[in-house]
């Protein structure tokens, strides 16, 4: 029931009658390389390179990619910790991608993130109670009995007594400490959270306890969540849709039983049989992928995964393939950025 | 601000600090010692420091007293003289009507000669002079007393003035990359490369420049700022990428509350860790400056005139000449170091830092 409790807004994207609340829209982030006496641009890496995605209201979207893929990255860039190169990304009408000042000061009340590493994301110099008080503190919200009141209801929102907050972070095991950031994030009541790998840092057990806690703070909040992640279960576990990214580009975004059951790029179809299965019997037809992830700087010239892949036929490495519908029955929004997708090689 | 509050991390790398002795304790040592030199005028001056004399009190180590005052006349018969105090205090105890002097320990001041021996200065420690007297006939201890107070006091400054610049720069650096990290990088190249020593001699020829205790402390800060600054850099551009600056900026923090609230409390151990040493290094160099005669002017008491004077020519077996300021730098030197050796051990940021 935990995944499938926002399934319901899964009707209104496939009718698409419900605005996105977020949508990125050829968003780009290069990082120049320079060198040379005058420090002329030698080079880009292309993190993220021309994403666009919608995320609606109230679902989970989750962002899938190995390693040095830019899904961090993207992240990073949606909350603005990066400037991005180009494109836009609208939040409820405003240009998120390009806002300043005081305009984007406002903005960052509705989007927050939840971090990676819940050891480097707290401040060891602040107690948590700080740490939860301080975006409220940023924003001048309440008096400072108001703020007390509110890190009290955010800490049993999470799970931990309010008694803690005068502890400092290095006293908290790993779990709790993520709770702390999960509560630091929705200290000023975003609508899209944006989780960047929030698990990765826990042990499985403590990483169902922190899925699980955010499962009901989506139901009861009415959250929207980015989850980004490498771990497909736990992707699949949270997620509404999914999104695969590979170096730089959304390479498949559809439905998450569509993405398991019938991916049509062949990168998620490497990337779904890699996913354990927790049935020892259970065989699967597996789609080896050969080499390694190509750099970001060169990338491969066409489908970036052409090199790797075992369908590449002369055409992927001439023309970049553009996201397109797939026409999958059940889901509409189901797209693929694959040339050969309709000649059934795979699947 | 909440920057020196002590957090628990803090409190535990101070209990650390009192465990290991040879710091702790030579801390102590430091302390009182620089304590007591605080009130070196008490500890080592010709005048009493307290009178007793028919029913009044008087402090001459605060304000000039004649001679007169107490019925005291000079050789000369002028009694609008300085008081001989040791007279004074003999002439009361014989005459045992009440009054009294309360003289410092060393009832000589640094700048004052004493020629009551029958031998021309320096004359070898004795009950009067506990460690002798210099070329001058000044009393060694008290000049040793002195220069104590001086030294330490131009390195607590030095050292002020130079981690304050090199933390600021440093940490301007590290936070704002980019541009003003090359160029100020450069720059900081460029000038620690100037040969030191030169630059004090010109600027202490210049005509306009008058030397001094704070000129000394100004030329010197112009090149010890720099050591801080390649610590607090690399510090701020490992600190700032760490997620909870990400997440304080994620949520709007204004670029002063990064620095202040969350980039320096947590940048701070190297600051802590080579002050010491800074000082150590600023003692040393004003000795050094001293002994070449490039610091502090001529009748200034201070350890490093006091070496040169003992290793001029005719000095050389006049032993308390030397071992006095010799064996006085060497205990602080080693004082300092080490209480910096200590604190480094109980800041050790393995302790804390978390690799994974």
């Amino acid at each position: 029931m935990t995944a499938r409790a926002t399934g319901s807004n899964n009707t209104a994207y496939h009718g698409h009658h419900k605005k996105p609340l977020l949508s990125i829209r050829e968003l780009r982030k290069f990082y120049p390389i320079r060198g040379g006496i005058f420090s002329r641009k030698l080079a880009d890496v292309k993190a993220v390179h021309d994403v666009s995605l919608d995320i609606m209201r109230g679902e989970t979207l989750g962002l899938v990619g190995e390693s040095g893929c830019g899904k961090s990255t993207l992240g990073r860039t949606l909350m603005r910790l990066e400037e991005p190169t180009a494109g836009k990304v609208f939040f409820e009408g405003n240009d998120l991608a390009n806002a300043r000042g005081r305009e984007l000061f406002a903005l960052r009340r509705e989007v927050q993130m939840i971090f990676q590493d819940p050891y480097s994301s707290l401040n060891p110099r602040m107690t948590v109670g700080e740490i939860v008080r301080e975006p409220l503190d940023i924003h001048k919200i309440g008096t400072p009995a108001e703020r007390r009141e509110k890190v009290s209801q955010l800490f049993d929102a999470v799970g931990l007594k309010p008694e803690v907050r005068d502890r400092y972070p290095h006293e908290f095991s790993g779990g709790q400490r993520q709770r702390v950031g999960v509560a630091r994030a929705l200290a000023l009541g975003p609508k899209l959270i944006i989780a960047d790998e929030p698990l990765s840092a826990l042990d499985v057990s403590v990483q169902a306890q922190v899925i699980n806690l955010m499962v009901r703070l989506q139901r009861k909040l009415h959250l929207t969540y980015l989850f980004i992640s490498h771990d497909l279960s736990v992707v699949e576990y949270i997620s509404d849709r999914i999104a695969i990214m590979y170096l730089g580009r959304i390479v498949e975004e559809g439905l998450k039983e569509t993405i398991f059951s019938r991916p049509m790029h062949p990168y998620t179809q490497a990337l779904t049989a890699a996913a354990p299965i927790a049935d020892p019997r259970a065989r699967r037809d597996r789609v080896p992928v050969q080499g390694e992830t190509p750099s970001p700087i060169n990338p491969p010239a066409g489908c970036a995964f052409h090199p790797r892949c075992p369908f590449a036929a002369p055409i992927c490495s001439q023309t970049v393939p553009a996201l397109q519908p797939t026409n999958t029955p059940g889901d509409p929004g189901h797209r693929a950025a694959c040339a050969r997708m309709h000649e059934g090689l795979w699947g | 601000m909440k920057l020196f509050k002590l957090n628990p991390i803090t409190q535990k790398r101070l209990q650390r600090f009192r465990r290991i002795k040879r710091g702790w304790h030579s801390f102590l040592i430091l302390a009182v010692l620089v304590f007591l030199s605080l009130f070196s005028n008490y500890l080592a001056n010709h005048r009493a420091i307290v009178v007793y004399y028919q029913g009044n009190f008087y402090f001459p180590t605060y304000r000039f007293v004649e001679a007169g005052t107490f019925g005291q006349v000079d050789k000369w018969g002028f009694d609008d003289v300085e008081t001989d105090y040791a007279a004074l205090k003999e002439q009361f105890k014989q005459e045992g009507k009440g009054n009294w002097v309360l003289l410092p320990p060393i009832h000589f001041d640094p700048y004052e000669s004493d020629f009551t021996y029958a031998t021309a200065p320096p004359n070898a420690p004795d009950s009067r002079h506990w460690l002798g007297t210099d070329s001058q006939g000044r009393d060694v201890l008290a000049r040793l007393l002195y220069g104590f107070r001086i030294s330490i006091l131009f390195a607590l400054g030095l050292v002020l003035v130079t981690q304050t610049t090199g933390t600021i720069i440093g940490s301007l650096q590290g936070f704002l990359g980019g541009r003003f990290d090359i160029l100020s990088q450069r720059f900081i190249e460029i000038w620690s490369a100037l040969p030191f020593l030169y630059v004090v001699v010109l600027i202490g020829s210049l005509p306009y420049i008058k030397r001094g205790f704070f000129t000394l402390i100004c030329i010197y800060a112009l090149f010890n700022w720099i050591t801080i600054t390649y610590y607090m850099r690399t510090e701020m551009y490992r600190e700032k990428t760490k997620e909870y600056c990400l997440a304080a900026r994620s949520f709007g923090a204004s670029r002063r509350r990064l620095i202040f609230k969350h980039l320096l409390p947590n940048c701070l151990t190297p600051l802590v860790t080579y002050t010491p040493f800074m000082i150590v290094s600023a003692i040393f160099a004003l000795t050094a400056l001293d002994y070449l005669g490039y610091g502090l002017p001529a009748p200034t008491p201070s350890w490093g005139e006091m070496i040169d004077q003992a290793l001029q020519a005719d000095n050389r077996d006049k032993l308390w000449l030397v071992l006095s300021p010799f064996g006085a730098i060497s205990i602080t030197l080693v004082l300092v170091t080490l209480i910096g050796e200590s604190i480094r051990e109980a800041f050790d940021p393995k302790q804390y830092a978390r690799y994974r």
